[in-house]
């Protein structure tokens, strides 16, 4: 368990590090992560650009660190914003039952039974203004992070709705709840507090899913839209180069692989920190 | 029991209900209609040609008129035609239905056959090397962008080595059975692989789950043969969380295949899915996306019974879906 | 495991350049274009892919060949004022129009036997400008007033207008009347899915080139094998596979493991990848690079205030690098454009001054313009508009991308900021562009030889709500002397005589900038070395109209 704790933590770790420290860094030094200098292009990884250069000839480590950045920030937005959804949804049906919690759960069902990539794409090729998000070049990040909150919530709202309704059944809950606290009280306070194992472990999760939703999006050109590098666009627009310059898609599809990996393994390792007699949920 | 499956298919058909009418609304949102498609890759069009076209396919009236039409057809057991390839739309999937299931099937087939053991052995081995390099393969597969993966198996297996054809479907004439069997070894790895790892994942957690359980200290206490404790009791008590999850990973396969079939140049539902959705052919569009919605449906119901049949615990009376 | 990997990657890539090609006997073809041709209807729908396939198993009348001359294919000889075959006609009301008389030729048979007469071509005109067909474009067959068969093998057309065009009928296509007659007039509205060609396209008679579909495969491939009513010059090869690979390293895997023999030059690589794939496989493939008629541009919107400016458009035209830029993403090979007519069409002019890379002389230019460096490095005006424009393009295309994070940067440099807005082809095309919703839009036109920009530049094709959005003129250009250079061009029957107008066209054109002008895209032709008579054209009439003469070395 240490294990996977701590190979998460170290790739995570560098991953956030490259992410906060080294776009900073390199502006100190002067380098430019989106300088173009087309007679380096895809120049082969050398001391002054140790991951070589990509088609424009930018610093192949540079944007690694930017694509950081931007692929973990979405990966956490998307993955916060689809869990606080699930979260509200899911403690809403465990806690009121009834109709309530009936109609909830079909709704839960009905998103859940959507063809996830399909409707994605539909989604994604949408026009922004028309389903009132907004465009430029935060456009991308925000449409996929709401995309995600729109198909993620209901893996999380299934976890909370079960965890709230075993935790309503529990001596305290029913304790304050006779103790004449509002049902909203009990739900925030007593209940709400001891949903926090599966909500982190259903959040981890969905970070290294929308990073890699992300990469097939750019696999698709519809993902994050360029100059703005995330592991996935980067990932994406080296395949044409993979027979000249293989480097240029090794290294962003090492980075997701491993941070989806320690993403995964911090999820399965909260799991069985968090609640031992619970081996696994999906 | 029946009565819960009854009421398990009205859902079901609510839910497909609501699926087409948001499916119909999100095409409609997206912009450029079939006739905008049409028109912007044709230099010579004329007002009055975009008009009468217009007219001819339908998109000059409201979308919630179109929905209704739609719907009242469908009852009627007509999906249209496909606006791209002018056929009507059962005749056309069919082909990319039937690629789609040969590949579906083979790699859901080997993902299991693979997955399924290796999770057993995972948990057998409690804490050793394999239960590592196991699970260590698990997590690295859920992790690979697949076109990463496939990229990859064809620089190697057909680039480099030769063995191996680059696309999926053999050219008409030389598609014997073999020829068809040969082709899809690379892009069926492709999608087992990731699959795999998840179910050997899941495998293993239910599986030392079902080792931790006292009757199986009993069972071995009288003395019954490890392959038989593994076999007999242990396999059985664990499917019972990995059906639901190979349920939902089958439903999955259906429409989420777009990027292994690209690469491979595999004619299959991810890709037609796609092509209809960029074309805005409506029609086919919808017949796709809900075929999708049903096999989702039908999986989940699937994990159901599955569960009910594997799990005594899990009776009728228990209406809300298998976690 | 990861670096292992890693290397495997590294060192696969080196090696994949020894591998030997494989022997086989060389009477099958296979070829992989990006596109599936959705509709085999040759009037229904334009599509590259279907307009390829097409070319080996139809013929139509005329064609431009490859040295953009205008050709005969069915027919015997091309009619002309000069031999009679074309004459003026007066209309009545004032009016004049052209009849041309077309000889088919006598050899020319549909793939069941049947002979290509006159009344095929009638079921074409007839099909074509039927206001319920589903035809896509019916604006050429409604142009021609009458067709008349003077015996089986003469058809008279006559066309309400008098245009140099009169005998371009490279774009009419005959429809066998013996199979599509009774399947048209069954049901005109519903003909688009009752067609032959879609419903049974593997039926000989529907084909009268040297070859013919004998099997659709859908979405993946299509077969043909040779048309044994074909009279011309014998096709070698036994058969040809055309096979689908959207995906670019995917194509390319399947070039080099040898499950395909030749990617078509016209939709096939992309001019990067061939000149990558070119420095590791010239043992293997022939490399040609052939300019064609697909123009590459950024328009600027008119509208946009900013743009009216004469100084500021000449400014981004001046800061943009486009000669560094086709050396060092091109190595050389896409010519700079500096108008919209190719340096290898015959009208094109010479001494239309080329604009060169001048930052100093574009930042002078916005100076004048009342444009100043604010804080930021962006330059704005007194008012405090800053030069800040939305930079629009299909998203996912590789070249496209680069090409314009390169502009980008060029622009950068004088002040001007252009921020990247991309959108997946069916928005970019179906709405952003169409309905002019954009600032600069980086596309390309693809045309005939001598194409008259009517459409493009002409103030009456501007995109509006009022005209449903037809016209392509996207910039938004409403110039009185344009609108009169185009119509004078369309009239003048003598080609010397055109020759000053089409001069004095592309002088206004490339001195107002309202486009900025690239690059002539060029098609990237691999041919394996083995095979010889394929002949890049250039344009929208693809190398496949002359595939009997494919042939093994």
């Amino acid at each position: 368990m240490n294990a996977r704790l701590a190979f998460a933590a170290c790739v995570l770790g560098v991953a956030a590090l490259a992410a906060l420290g080294v776009p900073p860094l390199a502006a100190a030094f002067g380098l430019d992560p989106a300088a173009v200098d087309l007679a380096l292009r895809y120049a082969p990884p050398s001391l002054a650009h140790p991951l070589g250069t990509d088609e424009l000839g930018r610093d192949v480590a540079l944007r690694l660190a930017l694509g950081a950045r931007v692929s973990l920030s979405v990966g956490i937005c998307a993955a916060l914003a689809a869990s606080l959804v699930g979260t509200a949804i899911g403690l809403a049906a465990g806690c009121a039952g009834g109709r309530v919690d009936a109609l909830l759960m079909r709704a839960t069902d009905a998103v859940l039974s959507l063809p996830v990539l399909p409707v994605l794409i539909v989604l994604a090729a949408a026009d922004p203004a028309k389903i009132g998000l907004p465009g430029g070049d935060a456009g991308g990040l925000v449409r996929i992070v709401v995309i995600v909150a729109a198909f993620g919530w209901p893996k999380v709202a299934r976890l909370v709705r079960a965890a709230a309704m075993s935790l309503a059944a529990r001596d305290f809950v029913r304790a304050a709840t006779a103790l004449g606290a509002s049902p909203l009280r009990v739900a925030l306070v007593h209940i709400l507090p001891n949903c926090a194992g599966p909500i982190l472990v259903a959040t981890a999760l969905a970070v290294g899913g929308t990073i890699l939703f992300e990469s097939v999006l750019s696999f698709l050109g519809l993902g994050i839209q360029p100059p703005l590098p995330s592991w996935g666009n980067m990932l994406g627009g080296a395949q044409e180069a993979v027979w000249q310059a293989p480097w240029i898609a090794l290294w962003p599809g090492l980075a997701i692989l491993a941070v989806v990996a320690a993403t995964n393994l911090l999820a399965d390792a909260l799991q069985d920190l968090l609640d031992p007699r619970r081996l696994n949920a999906t | 029991m029946i009565r819960h499956a009854g009421l398990r298919a009205l859902q079901g058909l609510l839910v497909l209900l609501f699926a087409s009418f948001a499916i119909y609304m999100l095409l409609g949102a997206m912009p450029g209609d079939p006739v905008d498609l049409m028109a912007s890759g044709n230099p010579n069009i004329t007002p009055a040609d975009i008009q009468r076209l217009r007219e001819l396919h339908g998109v000059d009236r409201p979308i919630v008129e179109r929905y209704g039409e739609w719907l009242g057809a469908l009852l009627r057991g007509d999906l249209g035609y496909s606006r791209m390839f002018a056929r009507p739309v059962l005749e056309t999937l069919a082909p990319y239905l039937a690629n789609t299931a040969a590949l579906m099937l083979a790699a859901f087939a080997l993902a299991l056959a693979l997955g399924l053991p290796l999770g057993l052995l995972a948990a057998a081995r409690r804490g050793s090397l394999v239960d590592a390099a196991i699970n260590g393969f698990a997590f690295l597969s859920a992790a690979i962008p697949t076109f990463w993966l496939g990229l990859l198996l064809i620089v190697v297996f057909s680039v480099v080595l030769g063995w191996l054809p680059a696309s999926a479907l053999p050219p008409p004439g030389e598609d014997g059975f073999l020829a068809r069997a040969q082709a899809l070894i690379l892009p069926v790895a492709t999608l087992a692989v990731v699959e795999a790892g998840e179910y050997a994942r899941h495998m293993r957690a239910a599986a030392r789950e079902a080792l931790a359980q006292d009757w199986i200290r009993t069972a071995r206490a009288k003395g019954a043969s490890e392959l038989r404790v593994l076999f007999g009791h242990v396999l059985r008590n664990a499917l019972v969380p990995v059906a639901t999850v190979a349920a939902l990973g089958f439903g999955g396969l259906f429409s989420g295949a777009l990027v292994t079939e690209t690469i491979f140049a595999y004619p299959g539902m991810g890709k037609l899915i796609y092509d209809a959705v960029m074309a805005s052919d409506f029609n086919l569009a919808l017949a796709c996306l809900l075929m999708a919605a049903l096999l989702v449906v039908a999986a989940n119901f699937a994990a159901d019974v599955v569960h009910a049949l594997l799990d005594p615990r899990v009776g009728a009376a228990r209406g809300g879906p298998a976690p | 495991m990861r670096r292992a990997t890693a290397a495997a990657a590294l060192l696969l890539s080196a090696l994949a350049g020894v591998l030997p090609a494989s022997a086989q006997p060389r009477d099958t073809l296979t070829i992989a274009i990006t596109q599936f041709p959705s509709t085999l209807h040759p009037m229904i729908d334009a599509m590259a892919a279907k307009t390829y396939v097409l070319g080996m198993a139809r013929r139509p009348l005329t064609t431009y060949d490859k040295d953009w001359k205008l050709v005969c294919l069915l027919c015997v000889d091309l009619p002309t004022f000069e031999n009679g075959g074309a004459r003026r006609v007066a209309l009545g009301d004032g009016k004049e129009g052209v009849e041309v008389v077309f000889r088919l030729d006598p050899r020319a048979k549909w793939g069941d036997g049947t002979p290509v007469t006159a009344t095929d071509a009638i079921l074409a005109w007839d099909v074509g400008r039927h206001p319920r067909s589903g035809v896509a474009s019916g604006e050429g067959y409604r142009r021609i007033l009458k067709v008349e068969a003077r015996d089986a093998h003469t058809v008279a057309f006559t066309q309400d207008r008098v245009t140099f065009t009169y005998n371009d009928f490279s774009q009419y296509e005959l429809l066998p009347a013996h199979i599509e007659r009774a399947r048209f007039e069954a049901d005109p509205e519903n003909y688009r899915r009752r067609t032959a060609f879609d419903t049974e396209p593997a039926t000989p008679g529907l084909f009268n080139g040297p070859y013919r579909i004998v099997q659709v495969q859908p979405g993946a491939s299509i077969t043909l094998e040779p048309n044994p009513a074909w009279g011309g010059t014998k096709p070698h090869f036994r058969r040809i596979v055309v096979r689908t690979i959207e995906n670019s390293a995917a194509l390319e895997a399947n070039l080099l493991s040898g499950s395909v023999d030749y990617v078509a030059g016209e939709l096939g690589f992309t001019l990067d990848q061939a000149l990558a794939l070119e420095k590791r496989q010239r043992a293997r493939f022939d490399f040609t690079y052939v300019p064609s008629l697909l123009y590459e541009h950024v328009d600027l919107n008119l509208d946009v205030p900013a743009f009216k400016d004469l100084r500021v458009r000449r400014a981004l035209l001046l800061a943009a690098d486009r000669a560094g830029l086709v050396r060092q993403l091109f190595e050389g090979r896409q010519p700079v454009a500096r108008s919209f007519v190719n340096p290898r069409d015959s009208v094109y002019a010479a001494d239309v001054p080329e604009v060169p890379f001048d930052p100093d002389r574009a930042r002078a230019l916005l100076d004048e313009a009342g444009y100043a460096a604010g804080p930021d490095g962006i330059r704005r005006n007194a008012a405090g508009e800053r030069l800040s424009f939305e930079f629009g393009t299909t998203s996912g295309n590789r070249i496209r991308e680069t090409v314009q994070q390169a502009l980008q940067a060029n622009w950068r440099r004088v002040g001007v900021e252009a921020r990247i807005r991309n959108e997946p082809a069916r928005v970019w095309f179906g709405e952003t562009l169409r309905k002019r919703r954009f600032q600069l839009a980086m596309y390309a036109w693809f045309s005939a030889p001598e194409s008259v920009p009517r459409t493009t530049l002409h103030s009456e094709s501007i995109p509006t709500e009022a005209n449903a959005w037809a016209g392509q003129n996207q910039p938004g250009i409403a110039d009185a002397e344009t609108d009169a250079m185009i119509d004078a061009l369309e009239r003048e029957l003598d080609p010397a005589a055109r020759r000053p107008i089409w001069a004095k066209l592309q002088a206004r054109y490339a001195e107002q900038a309202w486009v900025l002008p690239l690059y002539y895209r060029a098609d990237p032709f691999v041919i394996p070395k083995w095979l010889a008579g394929i002949e890049p054209t250039g344009h929208q009439y693809y190398s496949t109209l002359r595939i009997e003469h494919w042939r093994p070395r």
